[in-house]
């Protein structure tokens, strides 16, 4: 009991550590943590501190304004119903978040799964583990988003699914690698001779050795997992038009583009800067976290 | 050659099964989706000939047999072109996704010749300058090259180029003037196709409206190329043999392209390879923003159609495509490194 609790905080001091290491050492994660924290703020207090939350969650005003260019009033100007984009984009930023948590969790989870599963038990599950793995890999997650929508329509579950089913492959692929030198430690070679069950050592010697890299990973992901929901949103696959996501928000202005370019080009702003802020945060880290990496790094600068 | 040909043969059989694996999935994914397959394949079909085209369905799809025997004719379709009929288009799903394919195609090559030459060279700039303003700026563009979303970038140039030069046409060539010099297509590449038949005034046109939506698909090799090359090219300058080069007075330049790139082309190939696959997707949203007739197109066309044959011709030939050019990066860099022995 106590050793299981020793290597648990071991394993978060592990994390811990590679995040202080990196606000230390590296502007780049500063910043990306700044971003990110912003994101997170804007998620929470989106739908309370944003001006107009009605007009915001899609519901235009009562007397329509038309798209108006930004003023004191609308900061970032009105859409082309009248609502307006500051609130929008207020209260988009909980669905961003929401979607990338929900992908990156389930699809981390599936492939931190097959990967070690693939990787410790070897053999014939192994190869076709492996082998799903690798098919999954080839699936662009729009093309899988229009066959989800030519099937069901319309939907969130749309967007998540089809993220989920091409992003897990990635994952199981890092865990797998990693896993297939942990299975070779000594002290999973112990545990075996201890008589634990496989299922036992594959959750508690080597699940939490290889979670690190593939959380990082996962860390890393998260601003394309952002640009490609919002790339299925903007397509027109996921959310339904009125919807608050910044996706849907640059689609509404994209037939007006000439007349009222605002609306569609501050909204992608976001996207860009919440991706931008998320992989550098994640990038910064994996280069903290491998030391191949970081001793180049230490060359260069 | 390091690479020995049972390499070639293990890999391209795995890119087969793999391959095979999509077309499975694919029919899966039809035969468990809600409703009847042939309903579904069919189109959704109201009115008086519903109940034939549904009935063709089913003979098309084979769904009076067992599924294994379902899945191997639908296999055998696929890989012999025939793939069924698009319900929107009313023509064979390979035939217009064949002519697609080669308008995405174009723009994607000239997209990669655009981001990959000017990226390498600004990553050998920036590894040259290491530490140095430039370097920052350069890698900070980057790695915001890279995180931008393309539809967004594409609306912005749209919106730029239509206040600074009035230019809204897009599309792939000018009809009338294509009409009017008597140009026909060949092979599908526009480009191609008008240096062949000298046909000069379409060129140009093409030329000019393949630019754009090339430079916003750039983008992504671009910042790629920059961050790729700047890394290896730093790694490399610290090797010992490039010290060696140095210490013996070897010129600059002959140093930095002979001794420290060459080092770095057979990893270069494998990533931007990869790019380059993944690249396809992202010129299909492009062509979308911009109009341009291609993949992108008709998927966007039938969003909300249910046009299911061409739903799934196209996810079949854009993933076959991804490992397609994958497993080409792979072999070609193994071929190409002389440090890699399969």
């Amino acid at each position: 009991m106590t050793i299981e609790k020793s290597r648990m905080q071991k394993r978060i001091r592990g994390i811990k550590e590679l995040f202080s290491r990196a606000w230390k050492r590296r502007p780049v994660f500063r910043a990306g943590v700044v971003i990110a924290l912003t994101l997170l703020f804007m998620a929470i207090l989106g739908p309370f501190i944003a001006p107009y939350p009605s007009e915001g969650w899609g519901i235009p005003p009562a007397t329509s304004r038309g798209a108006q260019p930004p003023s004191p009033e609308h900061p970032f100007g009105t859409d082309a119903a009248g609502r307006d984009i500051l609130s929008r984009i207020l209260i988009g930023a909980g669905m961003a978040l929401f979607q990338i948590a929900v992908v990156v969790s389930v699809s981390l989870a599936i492939g931190l799964l097959v990967g070690s599963v693939a990787a410790y038990y070897g053999g014939v599950m192994e190869k076709i583990l492996n082998y799903f793995t690798e098919t999954f890999m080839a699936f662009p997650a729009i093309i899988v988003a229009l066959a989800l929508n030519s099937l069901f329509g319309r939907g969130l579950m749309v967007v998540l699914l089809s993220l989920i089913i091409t992003w897990w492959s990635w994952y199981a692929r890092i865990a797998y690698v990693n896993a297939r030198s942990t299975r070779e430690m000594e002290y999973v070679l112990l545990a075996e001779l201890s008589g634990l069950p496989r299922y036992r050592i594959l959750f508690r010697h080597i699940l939490p050795n290889i979670s690190t890299p593939v959380i990082v990973q996962a860390i890393t992901d998260t601003g394309s997992v952002l640009l490609e929901a919002a790339s299925i949103n903007f397509l027109g696959l996921g959310l339904p038009t009125d919807y608050p996501d910044w996706g849907v928000l640059v689609q509404n202005g994209f037939n007006y583009i000439y007349s009222y370019p605002w609306i569609s080009l501050i909204p992608g702003a976001f996207i860009l800067v919440a991706a931008l802020g998320l992989s550098m945060l994640g990038d910064s880290l994996r280069e903290e976290m491998d030391p191949r990496l970081r001793r180049r790094w230490r060359l260069w600068f | 050659m390091p690479v020995s040909l049972n390499y070639v043969v293990k890999r391209t059989v795995w890119a087969l099964l793999v391959i095979i694996g999509v077309i499975v999935f694919s029919y899966i994914f039809l035969y468990l989706a809600p409703g009847d397959p042939a309903y579904i394949w069919a189109g959704r079909p109201r009115g008086v000939n519903a109940t034939i085209a549904i009935m063709n369905a089913r003979r098309e799809l084979g769904l009076d047999k067992p599924l294994p025997v379902q899945i191997l004719l639908f296999i055998k379709n696929v890989f012999t072109g025939n793939m069924g009929v698009s319900i929107e288009y009313k023509q064979p799903v390979s035939v217009i996704i064949w002519r697609g394919l080669t308008a995405t195609l174009e723009l994607l090559i000239i997209a990669y010749l655009i981001g990959v030459s000017l990226g390498v060279l600004l990553g050998i700039y920036s590894a040259l300058k290491r530490n140095t303003r430039l370097d920052h700026g350069l890698q900070v563009l980057a790695i915001t090259l890279a995180n931008a979303p393309s539809f967004w970038l594409a609306i912005g140039l749209i919106v730029a180029l239509a206040y600074l030069t009035g230019f809204t046409g897009y599309g792939r060539v000018d009809t009338r003037l294509a009409i009017a010099t008597g140009f026909r297509p060949i092979t599908g590449f526009y480009l191609l196709d008008s240096l062949i038949e000298g046909n000069i005034p379409v060129f140009i046109d093409v030329l000019l409206r393949i630019l754009p939506p090339a430079i916003i698909v750039a983008t992504y090799p671009l910042g790629l190329g920059i961050r790729m090359a700047r890394a290896l090219i730093a790694e490399t300058l610290g090797e010992e043999y490039v010290k060696a080069a140095i210490a013996w007075g070897v010129k600059r330049r002959t140093v930095i392209w002979r001794y420290a790139f060459k080092g770095t082309i057979p990893s270069l190939t494998q990533v931007l390879g990869l790019a380059f696959a993944y690249s396809l997707v992202d010129a299909m949203i492009v062509e979308i923003v911009f109009g341009r007739e291609g993949l992108g197109s008709l998927a966007y066309h039938i969003i909300g159609k249910s046009d299911f044959p061409l739903v799934i011709g196209l996810m079949i030939t854009v993933t076959a495509f991804y490992i397609i050019v994958n497993t080409l990066a792979d072999i070609l860099q193994a071929m190409i490194d002389p440090r890699v022995r399969l």
